[in-house]
């Protein structure tokens, strides 16, 4: 009756947190020795559906069938004796201790039955190794590897104890370009080998590169399942949304026109406390009306720029002025009277206070502006109503005023920070990789309310390293490389070749 | 909403109730172990405080530094500076009152009166004020500084109780009492309770104005859960935290001037049985709520109290108390998480 092709089978799968529902009615087939995405937007209820599988929540509703058996996972034990290994976003690995070590923390091969058997646990893991081809040493120290090296060594450990399924939970969250490639191929490998994969992503680019079927999820159920070849990535975006995709960007070739200079910078110079140079010598104005793109490979000083403008770290020489005022020796609050809106480019960095609700995180900078205080006291009234059409405006999903932040999916919280400041309209705002960890569909938002503030006449600073989003929304694109801004470019010369070579830092004599 | 409040209020509530019953169902087992009169024993722990309008009295004077000392902790700890050093100020505070109201004797009552509180506020909330500098500037560890101040207020304090200004008229390490009339009268209907405690209720209830509905108390808050945004959405954070200092030793300043004024009329070394401690402790039993906290100290002191009564009348020894207060706080803080994480 089973067929012998299907490993894992899951129906009508249904949980609910509360009051609220993570997962209406998942179903999805995994076959033997494929590599089978499961894809959704955040919050659409992929980390839920993972979790039950890896013994960690009960699923409300629904049976699992693994191997043409029902099973029950009551904890991540009996996931792991059933052959069900997992992956986390977040790493469980001793840092202290060698790769070896943490391969069988926990479940030591011992020798007379007391003594730990150092020397078979490394030959083992070498073995290992050597059979997928990971490219580790197995007498490192794990703080001593690099972010994709100790994802490495997380999915050995689900390999060590022979996991016939292995999940792999947003594995390139973590993970730079060049990295992703490398896992990629490390999948491939596992493939070849005949392991199964179950890989969680929101990335339309990932789910292409490396599957064989893609099941997309919207809301806590399984829409479809596609075989990767026959699908679009467009398809799949429209899977996800649940309506067609407009990713915003300006129209070519239209000419646009931009007023006065908002902000402007002249010869801004930062050092750090041993004297290294953070920014050297930055001069550039945004006009009103203007979204100007700041590329660059993270780490070339666009954090420090961008701290320098808020005002959050000092500078050592030059001016920044916003509206014509001097501001360089200005603090954070009086600059923002002075017009600057500022998302900060890590939300739970600066973004929020996650134990803060919602309300109080969206009034932050907002509480006399507009009218929340009454006689001196916060009305909580008013407070409760700015917080609702707020979170009506923005669609920050699964908020009410009065919950902490933190409940909050990444992209909601974003969608909070956005909301925070651009409710005074300023007249520049500096966004800093708005988009980071958002899917399509909270990040076309966020690009719409970027360019509907320019066509308000507002000065834009985009700082992003995502170059796609440089492109779709800059009219002038500038270029940072080791403190220094290169060059900056009409959207019309610029190019994926002529920016990637300036961010690289070369390129100067092509002027 | 108003549904959404009763149940969160339930909630808020339910974890420390069932903590309490716990402990006073486990205390009872370990006192029926060791006696044979064990209601006996527990009727006094819990309800001799009410037996009579003198012993109320008692449990209200005990609660009152609690409590201040507990709403200042609140202040710091709400602006994410890890306070201990209660005791030190509170020392600072009665002793200050206590020079005050000694040696200015001569002043008009209503003149001496408010200067006498105004000084201990003023010395516990320099005492406050140091350590939160020493943080925000030189990112000096408050633990450490807070806790060493203890140590010097205590040591000065009774260096200056045995020596400079001693009563030398009576016995023991203690000063000269303050002029009578600057005594706090007592609550009407209730004979020997300080109306301090009317003081400590009532800024039990502006503590939760200033920090829940305010502008200021909300930017204290968001340099203390996550400084990184508050800087970035413009809070002044630096000189929030140093206020909340200020505020969170003059609050027990004042509890040891009201202590002077109310309870004990003259400056006695050693006179605080750790009530720098125990306020803490109410502080954090009550998750840092400024009305919780006012529960919390009531609590403690009826235990307190309720504890004497019972060594008195039963061979259960006061003890008990502090194996009771230990299990109450293992139990608040071991309490399970209900709400699962999603991702």
């Amino acid at each position: 009756m089973a067929d012998p092709e299907i490993l894992l089978k899951l129906e009508g799968i249904a949980k609910n947190f509360g009051e609220k529902q993570a997962l209406a009615r998942v179903d999805l087939e995994i076959r033997r020795g494929e590599v089978h995405v499961i894809c959704g937007e955040n919050g659409a209820g992929k980390s839920t559906l993972m979790n039950i599988l890896a013994g960690i929540h009960a699923p409300d509703a629904g049976t699992i069938t693994l191997d043409g058996r029902i099973v029950a996972i009551p904890d991540p034990v009996a996931a792991s004796r059933l052959g069900i290994g997992m992956v986390h976003q977040h790493f469980a690995l001793v840092p202290s201790m060698t790769v070896a070590e943490n391969l069988f923390l926990g479940r030591q091969l011992l020798r007379f039955g007391i003594f730990c058997d150092r020397g078979a646990m490394i030959a083992r893991t070498r073995e290992l190794i050597e059979q997928y081809n990971f490219r580790l040493d197995p007498e490192a120290a794990v703080r001593t590897l690099s972010v994709g090296q100790r994802q490495r060594v997380e999915i050995l450990k689900a390999l060590a104890f022979d996991a016939s399924i292995l999940i792999l939970d947003e594995p390139t969250a973590v993970l730079t370009p060049p990295e992703v490639d490398e896992l990629i191929e490390v999948i491939d490998g596992l493939r070849r080998r005949g392991r199964t994969i179950l890989f969680i992503t929101h990335k339309l680019r990932e789910v292409k590169a490396v599957s064989d079927r893609v099941t997309i999820i919207r809301q806590g159920r399984s829409i479809a399942t596609h075989r990767t070849s026959d699908v679009s990535e467009a398809d799949m975006a429209r899977d996800m949304v649940g309506r067609d995709v407009f990713l915003a960007g300006r129209k070519r070739g239209v000419a646009r026109h931009f007023g006065e200079p908002v902000l402007r910078l002249s010869g801004v110079v930062m050092n750090n406390a041993a004297g290294k140079r953070l920014l050297d010598d930055i001069c550039f104005e945004v006009l009103a009306g203007e979204v100007l793109g700041i590329a660059g490979v993270d780490g070339n000083g666009q954090t420090e720029l961008s701290e320098a403008i808020a005002g959050l770290m000092p500078i050592q020489a030059g001016t920044i002025s916003l509206d014509g005022r001097d501001v360089t020796a200005v603090g954070v609050g009086d600059r923002q009277q002075a017009g600057l809106g500022f998302i900060p480019e890590d939300r739970l960095d600066r973004g929020l206070s996650t134990v803060m609700s919602v309300a109080e995180n969206v009034a932050a900078t907002n509480y006399r502006r507009s009218g929340l205080l009454k006689g001196g006291f916060v009305s909580q009234e008013r407070l409760q109503r700015f917080a609702g059409a707020r979170i009506a405006e923005f669609d920050v999903r699964g908020a009410k005023p009065e919950t902490p932040a933190g409940w909050l999916s990444g992209g909601n919280m974003q969608k909070l920070v956005i909301a925070r400041e651009m409710e005074r309209d300023p007249r520049l705002l500096l966004v800093c990789q708005p988009t980071r960890g958002l899917d399509i569909g909270a990040a076309e938002f966020v690009h719409s309310r970027i360019l509907a503030a320019a066509d308000r006449g507002r000065a834009v600073l985009l700082v992003s390293s995502e170059l796609s989003e440089i492109f779709a929304l800059s009219d002038r694109i500038g270029v940072m490389y080791s403190g220094r801004l290169m060059r900056i470019l009409d959207r019309a010369e610029a190019s994926e070749e002529n920016v990637g070579q300036l961010m690289n830092g070369g390129g100067q004599e092509a002027a | 909403m108003m549904q959404v409040r009763t149940r969160r209020l339930v909630q808020a509530l339910g974890g420390p109730l069932a903590a309490i019953v716990l402990t006073l169902a486990l205390g009872f087992v370990l006192v029926a172990a060791i006696t044979d009169q064990p209601i006996e024993a527990y009727r006094e722990l819990l309800f001799a405080n009410f037996d009579s309008l003198g012993n109320f009295a008692l449990f209200l004077n005990r609660a009152t530094p609690l409590t201040l000392i507990a709403l200042g902790v609140i202040f710091s700890f709400r602006a994410g500076i890890f306070n201990v050093g209660g005791e030190g100020q509170l020392y600072a505070g009665a002793i200050s009152a206590t020079v005050v109201g000694v040696y200015l004797s001569g002043l008009t009552p209503f003149l001496l009166l408010p200067l006498s509180i105004l000084a201990g506020v003023i010395a516990g909330g320099i005492l406050g004020w140091i350590p939160g500098v020493l943080k925000v500037r030189l990112a000096v560890d408050e633990v450490v500084t807070t806790l060493m101040l203890n140590i010097i207020t205590l040591l000065a304090t009774s260096y200056l109780a045995n020596g400079v200004i001693r009563d030398r008229s009576s016995y023991g390490a203690v000063s000269r009492m303050v002029p009578q009339s600057i005594w706090l009268p007592s609550i009407p209907w209730v004979p020997q309770a300080t109306s301090g405690f009317i003081v400590a209720v009532l800024l039990a209830v502006a503590t939760w104005v200033v920090l829940f509905r305010t502008e200021w108390g909300a930017e204290l808050r968001a340099a203390g859960t996550n400084l990184r945004f508050a800087q970035a959405v413009g809070v002044p954070a630096a000189r929030r935290i140093i206020a909340s200092m200020w505020i969170a030793g003059g609050l027990a300043g004042l509890a040891g001037a009201l202590y002077v004024l109310g309870i004990g009329h003259r400056f006695e070394q050693n006179f605080s049985p750790a009530y720098g401690l125990v306020g803490l402790t109410c502080a954090l039993l009550a998750r840092i709520h400024p009305i919780g906290a006012l529960a919390t100290a009531l609590f403690y002191a009826m235990m307190l109290n309720g504890a004497a009564y019972m060594q008195i009348e039963t061979d259960v020894p006061r003890s008990l108390v502090n194996l009771l207060t230990g299990l109450l706080v293992l139990f608040m803080t071991a309490r399970l998480r209900a709400a699962p994480r999603e991702a």
